[in-house]
Protein backbone atom coordinates (compact mmCIF):
# COMPACT_ATOMS: atom_id res chain seq x y z
CA UNK A 1 0.00 0.00 0.00
CA UNK A 2 1.72 3.58 -0.74
CA UNK A 3 -0.87 5.42 0.87
CA UNK A 4 -3.58 5.31 3.54
CA UNK A 5 -5.85 7.96 5.11
CA UNK A 6 -7.37 6.76 8.62
CA UNK A 7 -10.69 8.31 9.67
CA UNK A 8 -9.19 11.98 7.49
CA UNK A 9 -11.39 14.91 8.61
CA UNK A 10 -11.38 18.22 7.95
CA UNK A 11 -13.83 21.00 9.47
CA UNK A 12 -14.58 24.44 7.99
CA UNK A 13 -16.36 26.23 11.44
CA UNK A 14 -19.70 24.40 11.30
CA UNK A 15 -19.04 22.38 7.80
CA UNK A 16 -17.41 19.16 7.56
CA UNK A 17 -16.11 19.14 4.08
CA UNK A 18 -14.57 15.64 4.46
CA UNK A 19 -15.72 13.40 7.04
CA UNK A 20 -13.87 10.20 8.37
CA UNK A 21 -12.29 9.21 4.91
CA UNK A 22 -10.15 6.26 5.31
CA UNK A 23 -9.04 5.33 2.13
CA UNK A 24 -6.24 2.93 0.70
CA UNK A 25 -4.52 4.24 -2.17
CA UNK A 26 -2.15 1.06 -3.89
CA UNK A 27 1.07 1.37 -5.82
CA UNK A 28 0.46 1.46 -9.82
CA UNK A 29 -3.24 1.90 -9.31
CA UNK A 30 -4.92 4.55 -10.83
CA UNK A 31 -7.41 5.68 -8.72
CA UNK A 32 -10.38 8.20 -8.97
CA UNK A 33 -12.13 9.65 -6.54
CA UNK A 34 -15.97 11.08 -7.72
CA UNK A 35 -18.91 12.29 -6.35
CA UNK A 36 -21.03 15.63 -6.79
CA UNK A 37 -20.20 19.18 -6.85
CA UNK A 38 -18.76 20.11 -3.03
CA UNK A 39 -18.46 16.42 -2.12
CA UNK A 40 -14.96 17.26 -0.87
CA UNK A 41 -12.88 15.30 -3.22
CA UNK A 42 -10.60 18.66 -3.86
CA UNK A 43 -10.06 18.89 -0.06
CA UNK A 44 -9.33 15.32 0.46
CA UNK A 45 -6.44 16.16 -2.23
CA UNK A 46 -5.66 19.18 -0.17
CA UNK A 47 -5.43 17.15 3.26
CA UNK A 48 -3.02 14.27 1.37
CA UNK A 49 -0.91 17.24 0.12
CA UNK A 50 -0.78 19.51 2.88
CA UNK A 51 -2.56 22.48 1.15
CA UNK A 52 -4.80 22.09 4.84
CA UNK A 53 -4.11 20.51 7.68
CA UNK A 54 -6.63 17.77 8.87
CA UNK A 55 -8.55 18.60 11.68
CA UNK A 56 -8.45 15.01 12.92
CA UNK A 57 -7.20 11.88 11.15
CA UNK A 58 -4.03 10.44 9.75
CA UNK A 59 -2.51 10.23 6.56
CA UNK A 60 0.50 7.89 6.12
CA UNK A 61 2.84 7.55 3.21
CA UNK A 62 4.99 4.14 2.82
CA UNK A 63 3.69 3.08 6.29
CA UNK A 64 4.86 6.30 7.40
CA UNK A 65 2.56 9.39 9.50
CA UNK A 66 2.48 12.39 7.01
CA UNK A 67 -0.14 14.11 8.68
CA UNK A 68 1.49 17.18 10.33
CA UNK A 69 4.62 17.30 7.52
CA UNK A 70 4.27 20.47 5.46
CA UNK A 71 3.46 20.40 1.82
CA UNK A 72 7.12 21.04 -0.08
CA UNK A 73 7.92 17.98 2.65
CA UNK A 74 5.77 15.61 1.30
CA UNK A 75 6.49 16.77 -1.79
CA UNK A 76 10.06 15.63 -1.77
CA UNK A 77 8.83 12.00 -0.12
CA UNK A 78 7.20 11.41 -3.68
CA UNK A 79 3.23 13.32 -3.84
CA UNK A 80 3.44 15.83 -6.42
CA UNK A 81 -0.29 17.41 -7.46
CA UNK A 82 -1.46 19.17 -9.90
CA UNK A 83 -4.44 21.88 -9.19
CA UNK A 84 -8.43 22.25 -10.67
CA UNK A 85 -7.29 25.94 -11.45
CA UNK A 86 -4.22 24.74 -13.57
CA UNK A 87 -1.17 26.27 -11.79
CA UNK A 88 2.12 27.12 -14.11
CA UNK A 89 4.38 29.85 -14.06
CA UNK A 90 2.98 32.27 -16.75
CA UNK A 91 6.48 34.15 -17.34
CA UNK A 92 8.74 31.03 -17.41
CA UNK A 93 8.92 29.21 -20.35
CA UNK A 94 7.68 25.80 -21.23
CA UNK A 95 11.13 24.26 -20.60
CA UNK A 96 12.03 26.32 -17.61
CA UNK A 97 8.97 25.42 -15.95
CA UNK A 98 9.75 21.65 -16.21
CA UNK A 99 13.32 22.65 -15.63
CA UNK A 100 12.24 24.38 -12.18
CA UNK A 101 10.40 20.99 -10.62
CA UNK A 102 13.86 19.05 -11.80
CA UNK A 103 15.76 21.79 -10.01
CA UNK A 104 13.71 21.35 -6.65
CA UNK A 105 13.52 17.76 -6.66
CA UNK A 106 16.70 16.71 -7.35
CA UNK A 107 18.47 19.35 -4.51
CA UNK A 108 20.05 21.57 -6.46
CA UNK A 109 18.37 24.93 -5.72
CA UNK A 110 21.32 25.57 -3.34
CA UNK A 111 23.71 25.93 -6.04
CA UNK A 112 24.43 29.75 -6.05
CA UNK A 113 27.02 29.74 -9.15
CA UNK A 114 26.54 27.69 -11.59
CA UNK A 115 24.07 28.41 -14.28
CA UNK A 116 20.60 27.08 -14.10
CA UNK A 117 20.38 25.89 -18.05
CA UNK A 118 23.30 23.33 -17.64
CA UNK A 119 21.26 20.89 -15.60
CA UNK A 120 19.16 18.45 -17.16
CA UNK A 121 18.66 18.99 -20.26
CA UNK A 122 18.09 15.27 -21.53
CA UNK A 123 15.42 14.86 -18.94
CA UNK A 124 13.49 17.94 -19.41
CA UNK A 125 13.61 16.80 -23.32
CA UNK A 126 12.28 13.58 -22.25
CA UNK A 127 9.44 14.88 -19.97
CA UNK A 128 8.52 17.60 -22.86
CA UNK A 129 8.63 15.09 -25.81
CA UNK A 130 6.09 13.02 -23.12
CA UNK A 131 3.59 15.30 -22.93
CA UNK A 132 4.22 16.41 -26.76
CA UNK A 133 5.20 20.20 -25.59
CA UNK A 134 8.72 19.73 -27.34
CA UNK A 135 7.76 21.95 -30.02
CA UNK A 136 6.93 24.42 -27.58
CA UNK A 137 9.61 24.40 -25.22
CA UNK A 138 10.56 27.91 -25.91
CA UNK A 139 6.74 29.42 -25.61
CA UNK A 140 5.54 31.36 -22.79
CA UNK A 141 3.71 29.57 -20.02
CA UNK A 142 0.66 32.15 -20.25
CA UNK A 143 0.60 32.17 -24.39
CA UNK A 144 0.23 28.45 -24.55
CA UNK A 145 -3.60 26.76 -25.37
CA UNK A 146 -5.79 26.17 -22.14
CA UNK A 147 -5.59 22.25 -23.00
CA UNK A 148 -1.23 22.58 -22.95
CA UNK A 149 -1.64 24.59 -20.12
CA UNK A 150 -3.18 21.50 -18.30
CA UNK A 151 -0.27 19.76 -19.91
CA UNK A 152 2.31 21.88 -18.83
CA UNK A 153 1.31 21.66 -14.82
CA UNK A 154 1.57 17.69 -15.47
CA UNK A 155 5.01 18.02 -17.55
CA UNK A 156 5.97 20.04 -14.05
CA UNK A 157 4.77 17.39 -11.88
CA UNK A 158 6.44 15.00 -13.33
CA UNK A 159 9.99 16.77 -13.17
CA UNK A 160 9.40 15.69 -9.50
CA UNK A 161 9.55 12.34 -10.05
CA UNK A 162 6.90 11.44 -8.17
CA UNK A 163 5.35 7.97 -6.85
CA UNK A 164 2.17 9.31 -6.21
CA UNK A 165 0.80 12.01 -8.40
CA UNK A 166 -2.44 13.53 -7.49
CA UNK A 167 -4.38 15.32 -10.45
CA UNK A 168 -7.32 17.34 -9.49
CA UNK A 169 -9.64 17.21 -12.77
CA UNK A 170 -6.66 16.61 -15.52
CA UNK A 171 -9.37 16.89 -18.61
CA UNK A 172 -11.84 20.15 -16.99
CA UNK A 173 -12.38 22.46 -20.00
CA UNK A 174 -10.41 20.28 -22.49
CA UNK A 175 -12.11 19.29 -25.97
CA UNK A 176 -13.11 15.80 -26.77
CA UNK A 177 -9.69 15.05 -28.77
CA UNK A 178 -7.59 16.75 -26.08
CA UNK A 179 -9.46 14.71 -23.18
CA UNK A 180 -8.73 11.33 -25.00
CA UNK A 181 -4.88 12.55 -25.66
CA UNK A 182 -4.60 13.24 -21.97
CA UNK A 183 -6.11 10.54 -20.84
CA UNK A 184 -4.57 8.25 -22.90
CA UNK A 185 -1.04 9.83 -21.08
CA UNK A 186 -1.94 9.55 -18.26
CA UNK A 187 -2.13 5.58 -18.73
CA UNK A 188 0.69 5.85 -19.87
CA UNK A 189 2.81 7.62 -17.59
CA UNK A 190 1.16 5.13 -15.12
CA UNK A 191 2.39 2.13 -17.03
CA UNK A 192 5.53 3.09 -18.01
CA UNK A 193 6.54 5.13 -15.28
CA UNK A 194 4.98 3.10 -12.76
CA UNK A 195 3.44 6.33 -10.85
CA UNK A 196 0.27 5.68 -8.83
CA UNK A 197 -2.27 8.15 -10.38
CA UNK A 198 -5.07 9.11 -7.54
CA UNK A 199 -7.59 11.81 -9.84
CA UNK A 200 -10.42 13.37 -9.84
CA UNK A 201 -12.86 13.65 -12.63
CA UNK A 202 -16.48 14.83 -13.34
CA UNK A 203 -16.60 12.95 -16.84
CA UNK A 204 -17.94 9.61 -16.19
CA UNK A 205 -16.82 8.32 -19.68
CA UNK A 206 -13.38 9.46 -18.78
CA UNK A 207 -13.43 7.72 -15.22
CA UNK A 208 -15.01 4.49 -16.35
CA UNK A 209 -12.61 4.04 -19.10
CA UNK A 210 -9.35 4.48 -17.38
CA UNK A 211 -9.59 4.08 -13.68
CA UNK A 212 -8.53 0.30 -11.49
CA UNK A 213 -10.40 1.29 -9.01
CA UNK A 214 -12.87 4.29 -8.12
CA UNK A 215 -14.10 5.55 -4.55
CA UNK A 216 -17.33 7.67 -4.35
CA UNK A 217 -17.24 10.91 -1.99
CA UNK A 218 -21.01 12.34 -0.98
CA UNK A 219 -21.18 15.43 0.92
CA UNK A 220 -17.66 14.71 2.71
CA UNK A 221 -18.12 10.53 3.19
CA UNK A 222 -17.22 7.92 1.45
CA UNK A 223 -19.88 5.87 0.67
CA UNK A 224 -18.26 3.45 -2.26
CA UNK A 225 -15.05 2.26 -2.99
CA UNK A 226 -14.01 -0.44 -5.69
CA UNK A 227 -13.21 -1.89 -8.92
CA UNK A 228 -15.36 0.31 -11.75
CA UNK A 229 -17.56 -2.25 -12.29
CA UNK A 230 -18.73 -2.59 -8.31
CA UNK A 231 -19.33 1.11 -7.96
CA UNK A 232 -21.65 1.28 -11.39
CA UNK A 233 -23.38 -1.85 -9.69
CA UNK A 234 -23.59 -0.02 -6.10
CA UNK A 235 -27.47 1.65 -5.37
CA UNK A 236 -26.33 4.04 -3.00
CA UNK A 237 -23.71 5.58 -5.88
CA UNK A 238 -26.73 5.39 -8.53
CA UNK A 239 -29.05 7.33 -6.08
CA UNK A 240 -26.89 10.29 -5.09
CA UNK A 241 -24.36 10.71 -8.02
CA UNK A 242 -25.51 8.48 -11.37
CA UNK A 243 -28.68 9.94 -11.25
CA UNK A 244 -29.93 5.63 -11.38
CA UNK A 245 -28.73 6.60 -15.32
CA UNK A 246 -25.69 4.40 -15.44
CA UNK B 1 10.25 20.72 -34.21
CA UNK B 2 12.67 22.32 -31.97
CA UNK B 3 16.38 21.18 -31.73
CA UNK B 4 17.26 19.55 -28.33
CA UNK B 5 20.94 21.55 -28.77
CA UNK B 6 18.67 24.97 -28.76
CA UNK B 7 19.22 26.52 -24.91
CA UNK B 8 15.41 26.99 -24.13
CA UNK B 9 15.89 29.25 -20.67
CA UNK B 10 15.87 32.55 -20.81
CA UNK B 11 18.59 34.23 -20.27
CA UNK B 12 18.75 37.16 -22.40
CA UNK B 13 20.99 39.85 -20.45
CA UNK B 14 24.67 39.14 -21.98
CA UNK B 15 24.10 37.21 -24.70
CA UNK B 16 26.22 39.44 -26.75
CA UNK B 17 28.90 40.66 -24.70
CA UNK B 18 30.35 43.47 -26.81
CA UNK B 19 28.43 46.04 -25.26
CA UNK B 20 29.76 45.08 -21.68
CA UNK B 21 33.17 44.88 -22.38
CA UNK B 22 32.62 48.51 -24.07
CA UNK B 23 30.66 49.52 -20.73
CA UNK B 24 33.80 48.28 -19.29
CA UNK B 25 36.11 50.15 -21.06
CA UNK B 26 34.52 53.22 -21.18
CA UNK B 27 34.40 53.27 -17.10
CA UNK B 28 38.00 52.16 -16.72
CA UNK B 29 38.66 55.46 -18.92
CA UNK B 30 36.29 57.50 -17.33
CA UNK B 31 38.77 58.84 -14.43
CA UNK B 32 40.96 60.23 -17.99
CA UNK B 33 38.67 62.09 -19.33
CA UNK B 34 36.14 63.03 -17.08
CA UNK B 35 36.30 66.60 -14.40
CA UNK B 36 36.37 65.72 -10.80
CA UNK B 37 33.08 66.61 -10.35
CA UNK B 38 31.55 64.48 -12.65
CA UNK B 39 33.69 61.50 -11.64
CA UNK B 40 32.20 62.05 -8.22
CA UNK B 41 29.05 61.63 -9.20
CA UNK B 42 29.84 58.95 -10.90
CA UNK B 43 31.15 56.93 -7.77
CA UNK B 44 27.84 57.91 -6.43
CA UNK B 45 26.22 56.74 -9.10
CA UNK B 46 28.06 53.06 -8.99
CA UNK B 47 27.70 52.60 -5.25
CA UNK B 48 23.87 53.38 -5.62
CA UNK B 49 23.66 50.90 -8.19
CA UNK B 50 25.35 48.47 -6.10
CA UNK B 51 22.61 49.08 -3.73
CA UNK B 52 19.51 48.93 -6.45
CA UNK B 53 21.16 45.90 -7.65
CA UNK B 54 20.68 44.39 -3.84
CA UNK B 55 17.26 45.72 -3.55
CA UNK B 56 16.16 44.49 -6.38
CA UNK B 57 17.45 40.44 -5.86
CA UNK B 58 14.21 40.91 -3.62
CA UNK B 59 11.98 42.93 -5.38
CA UNK B 60 12.54 41.77 -9.16
CA UNK B 61 13.46 37.99 -8.64
CA UNK B 62 11.82 37.50 -5.53
CA UNK B 63 8.99 39.34 -5.80
CA UNK B 64 8.85 40.69 -2.58
CA UNK B 65 8.83 44.75 -1.92
CA UNK B 66 11.67 45.48 0.86
CA UNK B 67 11.17 49.28 1.91
CA UNK B 68 14.14 49.14 4.81
CA UNK B 69 16.69 48.54 2.18
CA UNK B 70 18.40 51.70 3.43
CA UNK B 71 18.98 50.39 7.17
CA UNK B 72 21.66 47.92 5.87
CA UNK B 73 23.17 50.29 3.46
CA UNK B 74 23.27 52.71 6.50
CA UNK B 75 24.66 49.94 8.88
CA UNK B 76 27.47 49.11 6.22
CA UNK B 77 28.46 52.63 6.47
CA UNK B 78 28.29 52.87 10.39
CA UNK B 79 30.01 49.47 10.91
CA UNK B 80 33.01 51.00 9.06
CA UNK B 81 32.99 54.84 10.26
CA UNK B 82 33.48 53.20 14.06
CA UNK B 83 35.86 50.70 12.92
CA UNK B 84 38.08 52.83 11.07
CA UNK B 85 37.68 56.32 13.65
CA UNK B 86 37.35 54.53 16.67
CA UNK B 87 39.17 51.71 16.39
CA UNK B 88 41.35 52.56 13.76
CA UNK B 89 40.77 49.50 12.60
CA UNK B 90 42.06 47.85 8.83
CA UNK B 91 40.67 49.29 6.41
CA UNK B 92 39.82 46.11 3.98
CA UNK B 93 38.32 44.18 6.91
CA UNK B 94 35.73 46.77 7.93
CA UNK B 95 34.63 46.84 4.26
CA UNK B 96 34.35 43.32 4.97
CA UNK B 97 32.80 43.62 8.48
CA UNK B 98 30.28 46.30 7.18
CA UNK B 99 29.14 43.66 4.77
CA UNK B 100 28.55 40.87 7.55
CA UNK B 101 27.06 42.83 9.87
CA UNK B 102 24.65 44.00 7.51
CA UNK B 103 23.56 40.42 6.90
CA UNK B 104 23.62 39.46 10.01
CA UNK B 105 21.12 41.85 10.94
CA UNK B 106 19.25 40.71 7.57
CA UNK B 107 19.17 37.64 8.97
CA UNK B 108 17.37 38.74 12.17
CA UNK B 109 14.95 41.09 10.46
CA UNK B 110 13.97 38.83 7.46
CA UNK B 111 13.58 35.87 9.95
CA UNK B 112 9.97 37.65 10.69
CA UNK B 113 10.16 39.23 7.63
CA UNK B 114 9.73 36.42 4.99
CA UNK B 115 6.43 34.98 6.62
CA UNK B 116 4.83 37.56 5.06
CA UNK B 117 3.71 38.66 1.59
CA UNK B 118 3.09 41.96 -0.32
CA UNK B 119 2.69 44.59 1.07
CA UNK B 120 2.67 43.44 4.47
CA UNK B 121 6.56 42.70 3.51
CA UNK B 122 6.86 45.47 2.88
CA UNK B 123 5.42 47.52 5.48
CA UNK B 124 7.34 45.18 8.01
CA UNK B 125 10.28 45.79 6.53
CA UNK B 126 9.66 49.71 6.63
CA UNK B 127 9.10 49.34 10.27
CA UNK B 128 12.10 47.31 11.21
CA UNK B 129 14.50 50.19 9.10
CA UNK B 130 12.79 52.42 11.23
CA UNK B 131 13.81 51.28 13.97
CA UNK B 132 17.18 50.11 13.48
CA UNK B 133 17.41 54.28 11.97
CA UNK B 134 15.88 55.65 15.10
CA UNK B 135 18.47 53.18 17.73
CA UNK B 136 21.11 55.48 15.91
CA UNK B 137 19.38 58.45 15.38
CA UNK B 138 18.93 58.07 19.67
CA UNK B 139 21.97 56.36 20.74
CA UNK B 140 24.48 59.29 21.19
CA UNK B 141 27.00 58.48 22.75
CA UNK B 142 28.12 55.74 20.55
CA UNK B 143 27.06 56.70 16.98
CA UNK B 144 27.55 60.27 17.52
CA UNK B 145 23.58 60.39 17.24
CA UNK B 146 22.27 63.64 14.48
CA UNK B 147 25.67 64.58 14.17
CA UNK B 148 26.92 61.01 12.41
CA UNK B 149 30.52 60.36 12.65
CA UNK B 150 33.05 62.63 10.35
CA UNK B 151 36.54 62.02 9.66
CA UNK B 152 36.32 58.38 8.30
CA UNK B 153 39.42 58.63 5.60
CA UNK B 154 40.39 55.69 3.08
CA UNK B 155 44.12 54.87 3.06
CA UNK B 156 46.53 57.05 2.21
CA UNK B 157 46.86 55.03 -1.13
CA UNK B 158 42.91 55.63 -1.78
CA UNK B 159 42.91 59.15 -0.90
CA UNK B 160 42.78 60.75 -4.68
CA UNK B 161 39.50 60.47 -6.10
CA UNK B 162 40.68 58.71 -9.11
CA UNK B 163 42.37 55.75 -7.16
CA UNK B 164 38.95 55.56 -4.73
CA UNK B 165 37.00 55.58 -7.95
CA UNK B 166 38.76 52.37 -9.51
CA UNK B 167 38.26 51.01 -5.31
CA UNK B 168 34.51 51.49 -6.15
CA UNK B 169 33.91 50.25 -9.67
CA UNK B 170 36.01 47.17 -8.81
CA UNK B 171 33.79 46.34 -5.61
CA UNK B 172 30.59 47.24 -7.70
CA UNK B 173 31.74 45.10 -10.81
CA UNK B 174 32.64 42.15 -8.98
CA UNK B 175 29.45 42.36 -6.97
CA UNK B 176 27.52 42.84 -9.78
CA UNK B 177 28.98 39.79 -11.33
CA UNK B 178 28.01 37.42 -8.54
CA UNK B 179 24.71 39.05 -7.98
CA UNK B 180 24.30 38.35 -11.65
CA UNK B 181 25.48 34.07 -11.52
CA UNK B 182 23.50 34.13 -8.16
CA UNK B 183 20.05 35.35 -10.49
CA UNK B 184 20.79 32.79 -13.19
CA UNK B 185 21.47 29.94 -10.79
CA UNK B 186 19.60 27.46 -9.63
CA UNK B 187 19.10 29.09 -6.46
CA UNK B 188 18.28 32.30 -8.85
CA UNK B 189 15.26 30.30 -10.55
CA UNK B 190 14.21 29.57 -7.30
CA UNK B 191 13.39 32.84 -6.59
CA UNK B 192 11.75 33.63 -10.00
CA UNK B 193 9.62 30.66 -9.17
CA UNK B 194 8.30 32.02 -6.19
CA UNK B 195 7.80 35.51 -7.83
CA UNK B 196 5.96 34.05 -10.37
CA UNK B 197 3.74 30.79 -8.20
CA UNK B 198 4.96 30.79 -5.13
CA UNK B 199 2.01 27.62 -4.35
CA UNK B 200 3.21 25.82 -7.55
CA UNK B 201 6.89 26.53 -6.26
CA UNK B 202 5.95 24.99 -2.88
CA UNK B 203 4.18 22.22 -4.23
CA UNK B 204 7.56 21.13 -5.83
CA UNK B 205 9.36 20.68 -2.75
CA UNK B 206 10.44 24.27 -2.35
CA UNK B 207 10.52 25.62 1.40
CA UNK B 208 9.56 29.36 0.20
CA UNK B 209 10.67 31.00 4.15
CA UNK B 210 13.73 29.28 3.53
CA UNK B 211 14.98 30.12 0.35
CA UNK B 212 13.69 33.81 0.97
CA UNK B 213 15.59 34.36 3.82
CA UNK B 214 18.54 33.44 2.16
CA UNK B 215 17.80 36.02 -0.62
CA UNK B 216 17.28 38.04 1.98
CA UNK B 217 20.85 38.05 3.74
CA UNK B 218 22.77 38.05 0.49
CA UNK B 219 20.75 41.24 -0.53
CA UNK B 220 21.47 42.99 2.96
CA UNK B 221 25.30 42.29 3.18
CA UNK B 222 25.72 43.67 -0.75
CA UNK B 223 23.46 46.83 0.60
CA UNK B 224 25.72 47.16 3.80
CA UNK B 225 28.35 46.65 1.07
CA UNK B 226 27.75 49.39 -0.89
CA UNK B 227 27.62 51.96 2.40
CA UNK B 228 30.65 50.52 3.82
CA UNK B 229 32.46 51.20 0.17
CA UNK B 230 30.31 54.96 -0.18
CA UNK B 231 31.36 56.08 3.30
CA UNK B 232 35.00 56.64 3.62
CA UNK B 233 35.01 58.12 0.06
CA UNK B 234 32.60 60.75 1.89
CA UNK B 235 34.48 60.57 4.70
CA UNK B 236 31.51 60.41 7.12
CA UNK B 237 27.94 59.13 7.57
CA UNK B 238 24.72 60.27 9.36
CA UNK B 239 21.53 59.06 10.21
CA UNK B 240 19.76 59.64 7.22
CA UNK B 241 21.55 57.40 5.30
CA UNK B 242 19.02 55.03 6.88
CA UNK B 243 15.49 56.95 6.53
CA UNK B 244 12.75 55.40 4.93
CA UNK B 245 13.30 58.19 2.05
CA UNK B 246 16.83 56.52 1.03
CA UNK B 247 15.25 53.06 0.88
CA UNK B 248 12.77 54.43 -1.72
CA UNK B 249 15.71 55.08 -3.81
CA UNK B 250 16.33 51.99 -5.26
CA UNK B 251 12.34 51.43 -5.17
CA UNK B 252 12.81 54.30 -7.78
CA UNK B 253 15.49 53.43 -9.92
CA UNK B 254 13.65 49.49 -10.48
CA UNK B 255 11.28 50.82 -11.79
CA UNK B 256 12.31 53.49 -13.98
CA UNK B 257 15.11 51.28 -15.41
CA UNK B 258 12.80 48.26 -15.46
CA UNK B 259 13.19 45.23 -11.91
CA UNK B 260 12.89 42.41 -14.51
CA UNK B 261 15.85 43.12 -16.21
CA UNK B 262 19.56 42.61 -14.26
CA UNK B 263 20.60 46.18 -15.02
CA UNK B 264 17.50 47.75 -14.83
CA UNK B 265 17.74 49.69 -11.57
CA UNK B 266 21.52 50.44 -12.86
CA UNK B 267 20.00 52.23 -15.52
CA UNK B 268 17.74 53.71 -13.10
CA UNK B 269 20.11 55.01 -10.62
CA UNK B 270 22.21 56.62 -13.12
CA UNK B 271 19.61 58.39 -14.57
CA UNK B 272 18.90 59.56 -11.05
CA UNK B 273 22.59 60.45 -9.91
CA UNK B 274 23.16 62.03 -13.02
CA UNK B 275 19.69 63.85 -13.41
CA UNK B 276 19.73 65.16 -9.51
CA UNK B 277 23.47 66.55 -9.77
CA UNK B 278 22.60 68.43 -12.88
CA UNK B 279 18.84 70.01 -11.88
CA UNK B 280 20.35 70.79 -8.37
CA UNK B 281 22.30 73.66 -10.54
CA UNK B 282 19.26 75.38 -10.78
CA UNK B 283 16.48 74.26 -8.88
CA UNK B 284 15.50 72.96 -5.68
CA UNK B 285 12.39 70.94 -6.75
CA UNK B 286 14.24 68.06 -7.77
CA UNK B 287 11.61 65.91 -6.03
CA UNK B 288 9.02 67.41 -8.11
CA UNK B 289 10.99 66.53 -11.18
CA UNK B 290 11.45 63.18 -9.98
CA UNK B 291 7.92 62.65 -9.57
CA UNK B 292 7.49 63.36 -13.11
CA UNK B 293 9.78 61.19 -14.67
CA UNK B 294 8.33 58.30 -12.50
CA UNK B 295 5.24 59.31 -13.64
CA UNK B 296 5.53 59.42 -16.85
CA UNK B 297 7.55 55.67 -16.90
CA UNK B 298 4.72 53.74 -15.18
CA UNK B 299 2.11 55.13 -17.60
CA UNK B 300 4.26 55.07 -20.99
CA UNK B 301 6.65 52.46 -20.36
CA UNK B 302 5.24 50.18 -17.38
CA UNK B 303 7.85 47.69 -17.53
CA UNK B 304 10.94 50.25 -17.13
CA UNK B 305 13.06 51.86 -19.71
CA UNK B 306 15.26 48.49 -20.94
CA UNK B 307 12.09 46.50 -20.69
CA UNK B 308 10.71 48.67 -23.38
CA UNK B 309 13.90 48.48 -24.77
CA UNK B 310 13.46 44.23 -25.06
CA UNK B 311 10.33 44.17 -26.28
CA UNK B 312 11.06 46.37 -29.07
CA UNK B 313 14.16 44.86 -29.80
CA UNK B 314 12.31 41.67 -30.30
CA UNK B 315 9.44 43.22 -32.06
CA UNK B 316 11.83 44.14 -34.63
CA UNK B 317 13.99 40.64 -34.96
CA UNK B 318 10.58 38.98 -35.57
CA UNK B 319 9.68 41.56 -38.31
CA UNK B 320 13.05 40.82 -39.91
CA UNK B 321 13.00 37.46 -39.45
CA UNK B 322 9.51 37.28 -41.13
CA UNK B 323 10.90 39.51 -43.88
CA UNK B 324 13.15 37.07 -44.70
CA UNK B 325 10.72 34.62 -44.99
CA UNK B 326 12.11 32.19 -41.69
CA UNK B 327 8.56 32.23 -39.81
Amino acid sequence: MLLQTQSITKEFGKLRAVNQVSLDIHKGDIHAIIGPNGAGKSTYFNLITGYHPATFGKVLFKDKEITHLPAYTRCTLGITRSFQITSIYPKFTVYESVLMALLSHRKVTLKFFSSANKFFKEKVWNILEDVELANQANTLGDSISHGDKKRLELAITLGTEPELLLLDEPTCGMSPEETESTMALIQKLSTERGITILFTEHDMSVVFGIAKRISVLHQGTLIADGSPQAVRASEEVQKVYLGGTA
Amino acid sequence: MMQRSEVAVNNSTIKRSWWLILLIIAFLIAPLVMSKFYLTILCEALVMSLFALSFNLLFGYMGQLSFGQAAFYGLGGYVVAMLITKLQFNFWLSLAAGAGMAGLVGLIVGYFCVRLRGIYFAVLTLAFGQLIFVIIFKWHKFTGGDDGIQGVFPPEYLRSIEAYYYLIFFVCAISAFILWRIVNSPFGQALKAMRENPERTEFLGIHIARYQLIAFVIAAAFAGLAGAVWVPFYRSVAPSYLTWIKSGEPVMAAILGGPNIFFGPVLGMFIMTFVHSYILGFTHFWPVIMGTIILIIIFVLPGGILEFAKVKITERREKAKIAKGQT
